[in-house]
């Protein structure tokens, strides 16, 4: 079927309208679905197969991970802190966190979980030592802010954390920073300190999900989408008849595939995180992956930062890897826009961009990141964008037509599975 | 049309342009004199516009006045004057009778009925809003007096005068040496100050074009008991000197030396930075020069003297004469050589008129050129293509690279001497390159980084000097700055590139410079050789700073420490006794079970037996503690600091003796011998 096909595309070549030549080799609906059919079908049965631990590997002794925790024991956990330090300043000893390190030298990835984890590297925070004060400070400000929370048992955002001392803060990445330096201290997830992040992702099609005990339906969410609830473990009760979840990079292409209604032609999830994921976009993400059992396909942009957002999905950030486990979800399909596409769907020249500097320096550093290495379709596209040197966005597809994502090339891309 | 000028046009440097416009039909050939084309071109000399002209008439004579006071290697003494020419005084210099203006409608500046409508209009609003708030007491500035209209004709006339204390000129020479241009035959290969060699026979033309007043110089030799006077200016067309005045006259100071003065039209409000940037900066890179810099006005407030004083007594030798390297040479050059030569074959030309070209390597170049050439044949015989086989072996053939002997730098000592007498920094360092050599010519970077300092932007400002010189125009092209700007990575050097005051001086000095853009007045940044020489001695620079800047980033750590350490005290004992006090009071409602130890440390929070101050207390002794101990283990480390001395420079009491010196970048000896 492979060759046949490339005959008909290269007598296609001389044909004006390549945007109607692709909509012609269009198969029914029905045979499409086919298809996706079989790839659901083997996603749930693959995914069966119990998922491994850093116990399984033995190296639970040389990584940490954190888990989730109850409200209890987090108050236990920093009360007994509070305590230790109170009593060593009582002393006259002064007074030191220790805290684990979370710098990029202190992460591994692992190959056979395929996500970054964070190794057992500890760093001294002494309140006496002119670079260390700051932090310290700040460390002990927020242990105390997230005891009130314990005792209170309510949530606040990261926003209203850092809202509560700006003076001492200074800007909010310092206390985001710290809260992610204490879930590492305490061996608990973010989400159990009570501290959630602003909304930022949306979902929509073919799922219906309880939030705080309100049943939600997503096919009845208009364009926009219904936001991802930044506490998960108020999420519960999922269903769906989707056979696949499409992740989408730009909250452009959201809005064209929703307010198209691709997911009633193709019964699916869509889901965005509006550019980089946040942290719930991706446990939502993760719990609809092993609680429904779907594929993943994902569709970004053709540039380095499209797949940086795609290994953030696959396997992690280096800044939140202590909690790798909760938050990456495996085997996440590459489904477009894909270097070779700009060819092969003929995307001319004025809608690619010509790659910067960094941008060929980002594509370089990723080739030889570990996430990539290990699936050989993605170095091959990887060296062909290096190499063209250009990058296109998802919008480049718009050049046919707004509509032509939705209409013609999803609906290609999933007929010839085309998908690595 | 491009030879067929006349004899005269193969010394113009730049022609063509002047020559080609002329209309097309064959008419009749018009000779052209150098002083002509420089008239017309006088943007290529750095004559662009008035207060340009001004400035350029400065340095060409400042510059003159260095050199030859170091050609006879004396301590340079300048003193630059310009003084500004009122219309009516300048009138009467002319000996031109002021007109009182009859018909004021036929100026450009006259005000029409129309016009002083409108200004008095303007006027009594003004003055409506001072009253106002005159009355509600507000402060408001003075109002600016109404400027007089400056009519197009309006130009500025200036003297300026330049007193050296260098060679002087022999009596009968001066008239050629002013009053003709390119009239010098320059010989052989030399570091030299001047961009065109034309110095102030370019003021004299500007003069001559601006305000048709001749030049007056005085100069007297070493012992020689009379000053010779010159009047003198110079015949364009001809390009000959026309004399008013040449005599000789008493010397009674036995002064040695030579005075110059020019008046032009000039602009001195808008280049008056410029020339002051460009006094400081060569005394920058000139330090054992005593500059004395005025400007008189009729306005007084406007007057200034600025004196920058010697500070050191070491001057860099006189760059010496050298040969061409083989592969620096045109083939125009090597034709020149050969008619100037006196030597009679191949092989002694080759030998003698070039560096680098030993006997032995002479006679192996000689058997590569082919069979037609031999060591004995005549060197002026030689054919044109001849000569192209030899320019083209030149080129190809290896030579070893030129020595920077006949090059003088201003020397890292001087450098840094300079550096700090005029801005005073807190920090500096200097580099000196080894020479390196771009197309057959050698060349020197020298570099110098500072911090701080007075009169200092923030940020980068760089200092640029081509041949001692400093280059002020032109600067965002220029090899120096893009390489400090863009290829130095200021903050790896604990230098931040916008909050310090950084100083960057790179003094290139080579017997050729190689300028871009018309005005010579910046090195392009293709040149590797060049940028890369740069790129590594401003790092040289940086690498010694960054240990001095370590060092003072420590002791500042020192002194601040406490400080900084007791200001988060308040925060963190709040921290935590807050969290004492919530947990405390869980325990006092039963909530929650807390044994043994902690239980007690809480019934004390809750009966305030430990308060917040109970922490503050605790923490604030801790770090008092702490301090004292890194102070303790500082000290030891880094021993007792010095505070930093005054620089003077003490002029010896007793003079001539003879010195064998040893100068480094830092200190300098010199034993009596």
């Amino acid at each position: 079927m492979a060759p046949e096909k490339k005959k008909r595309r290269r007598s296609d070549d001389d044909g004006e309208d390549s945007a109607l030549t692709f909509k012609n080799r269009l198969k029914p609906d029905s045979i499409i679905l086919q298809t996706i059919r079989s790839l659901s079908a083997s996603s749930s049965s693959a995914s069966t197969s119990k998922t491994l631990t850093l116990a399984d590997l033995s190296l639970s002794s040389t990584c940490r991970e954190v888990t989730d925790l109850s409200l209890d024991s987090v108050q236990s956990k920093i009360e007994s802190l509070i305590l230790r330090v109170a009593k060593s300043i009582l002393s006259g000893d002064g007074c030191s966190f220790d805290v684990p390190s979370r710098s990029s030298a202190n992460q591994l990835y692992v190959p056979e979980l395929d996500r970054i984890v964070l190794k057992d590297k500890n760093t001294l925070r002494p309140f006496a030592n002119v670079s260390t004060v700051r932090k310290s400070t700040i460390t002990a400000r927020i242990l105390q802010l997230i005891l009130q929370l314990c005792i209170k048992s309510i949530h606040v955002t990261k926003r209203d954390l850092f809202y509560t001392d700006v003076k001492l803060f200074q800007d909010q990445t310092q206390s985001d920073a710290v809260l992610d330096d204490v879930s590492c201290m305490l061996g608990c997830t973010r989400s159990s300190l009570n501290v959630i992040a602003s909304e930022k992702g949306v979902v929509v099609g073919r799922l219906i999900f309880s939030d705080n005990g309100d049943m939600i339906d997503c096919t009845k969410m208009g364009m926009g989408g219904k936001a991802i609830p930044p506490n998960i473990d108020r999420v519960g009760d999922m269903q769906s008849d989707a056979l696949f979840i499409l992740l989408v990079e730009k909250d452009a292409a959201f809005i064209r595939l929703a307010e198209d209604r691709f997911y009633n032609r193709f019964p699916c999830i869509i889901v965005t995180a509006k550019g980089q994921p946040d942290v719930a976009t991706r446990l939502f993400l993760r719990k609809m992956k092993m609680e429904l059992k779907l594929p993943v396909l994902a569709l970004v942009d053709s540039d380095p930062y499209g797949l940086k957002i795609l290994s953030v999905y696959g396997c992690g950030s280096k800044n939140m890897s202590y909690d790798s486990a909760n938050l990456t979800t495996p085997d996440i399909k590459w489904l477009g826009v894909r270097p070779s596409d700009l060819d092969k769907y003929k995307i001319p020249e004025e809608c690619r961009l010509s790659m910067t500097e960094q941008d060929i320096k980002t594509g370089k550093d990723m080739l030889e990141e570990d996430f990539v290495k290990k699936n050989p379709g993605w170095v091959e596209e990887l060296s062909l964008m290096v190499k063209t040197k250009q990058k296109a966005e998802i919008q480049a597809l718009s050049t046919f037509g707004f509509q032509y994502l939705s209409e013609v090339y999803l609906p290609l891309k999933l007929q010839q599975q085309d998908w690595i | 049309m491009e030879t067929g000028g006349s004899s005269e046009s193969s010394v113009e440097p730049k022609k063509g342009k002047s020559k080609t416009r002329r209309k097309p039909k064959e008419s009749v050939l018009k000779q052209k004199s150098p002083a002509e084309f420089f008239a017309e071109n006088k943007n290529i000399a750095g004559f662009d516009n008035p207060g340009k002209c001004l400035y350029t008439t400065v340095r060409e004579l400042v510059e003159n006045a260095l050199d030859s006071a170091e050609s006879i290697s004396e301590l340079p003494v300048v003193e630059i004057t310009i003084e500004e020419i009122e219309r009516s005084e300048f009138n009467s210099m002319i000996g031109l009778v002021d007109r009182e203006r009859v018909d004021e409608a036929l100026y450009d500046d006259y005000e029409s009925a129309k016009a002083r409508e409108k200004r008095l209009a303007k006027e009594a609003r003004n003055q409506e809003i001072q009253a106002k708030n005159a009355l509600l007491g507000k402060k408001t500035k003075e109002p600016t007096p109404v400027k007089g209209i400056k009519g197009r004709g309006e130009a500025s006339f200036y003297r300026v005068t330049c007193k050296d204390n260098g060679k002087g000129m022999p009596h009968d020479d001066i008239p050629n040496m002013f009053g003709r241009v390119l009239s010098g035959t320059k010989y052989g290969l030399k570091q030299t100050r001047g961009k065109f060699g034309l110095g102030a026979k370019m003021a004299l033309i500007w003069s001559k074009m601006s305000t048709g007043l001749p030049i007056e110089i005085s100069s007297s030799m070493k012992a020689q008991n009379y000053i010779s006077f010159c009047r003198l200016d110079i015949d364009i067309h001809r390009n000959i000197p026309h004399i008013h005045l040449h005599e000789k006259q008493e010397n009674k100071e036995r002064w040695h030396g030579a005075k110059i003065q020019v008046v032009i039209e000039g602009n001195w409000t808008t280049y008056r930075a410029k020339i002051l940037h460009y006094m400081r900066q060569m005394a920058v890179i000139t330090p054992y020069a005593q500059l004395l810099f005025k400007f008189i006005s009729d306005a007084s407030d406007k007057n200034m003297t600025i004196k920058f004083a010697r500070r050191t007594d070491s001057m860099p030798p006189v760059p010496l004469e050298t040969k061409h390297h083989p592969s620096s040479v045109d083939l125009l050059l090597i034709k020149r050589l050969i008619a100037e030569t006196s030597k009679q074959n191949l092989l002694q030309f080759l030998q003698h008129e070039f560096v680098n070209i030993g006997k032995s390597y002479a006679e192996r170049l000689i058997g590569e050129m082919g069979p037609d050439f031999s060591p004995k044949m005549a060197v002026k015989s030689l054919t044109d293509q001849q000569i192209v086989r030899i320019h083209q072996l030149f080129r190809q053939a290896k030579f070893d690279d030129p020595s920077g002997k006949c090059l003088s730098p201003a020397g890292e000592y001087n450098l840094r001497l300079g550096i700090i007498k005029e801005l005073h920094p807190d920090l500096v360092s200097t580099y000196s390159g080894s020479a390196q050599v771009f197309e057959g010519h050698p060349f020197i970077v020298e570099a110098g980084v500072s911090i701080g300092g007075k009169d200092v932007k923030l940020g980068i400002n760089i200092f640029r000097f081509a041949n001692r010189i400093p280059l002020l125009f032109e600067q965002g092209a220029d090899v120096v700055t893009r390489t400090a700007i863009k290829r130095i990575n200021w903050s790896s050097y604990k230098i931040s590139q916008w909050q310090d005051k950084i100083g960057v001086f790179v003094s290139v000095v080579s017997t050729k410079i190689p300028f871009k853009g018309t005005g010579k007045e910046y090195i392009g940044d293709d040149i590797s050789e060049i940028a890369s020489a740069v790129k590594s001695a401003i790092q040289q620079c940086c690498t010694q700073l960054k240990t001095k800047i370590v060092k003072k980033i420590q002791a500042r750590e020192q002194q601040e420490r406490k400080r900084r350490l007791s200001w988060y005290i308040p925060s963190y004992s709040g921290a935590i006794y807050d969290g004492l006090k919530e947990m405390a009071e869980l325990h006092g409602s039963k909530k929650r079970r807390y044994e043994g130890e902690d239980a007690e440390l809480l019934s004390k929070v809750s009966t305030r037996l430990i308060t917040k101050d109970t922490f503050r207390q605790k923490l604030a002794q801790h770090v008092e503690q702490v301090d004292y101990e890194m102070a303790l283990e500082y000290a030891t480390q880094s021993g007792v600091s010095e505070e930093p001395r005054e620089d003077i420079f003490i002029q010896p009491l007793e003079a001539k003796y003879n010195f064998i010196g040893c100068m480094s970048p830092n200190i300098g000896f010199r034993l009596i011998s």
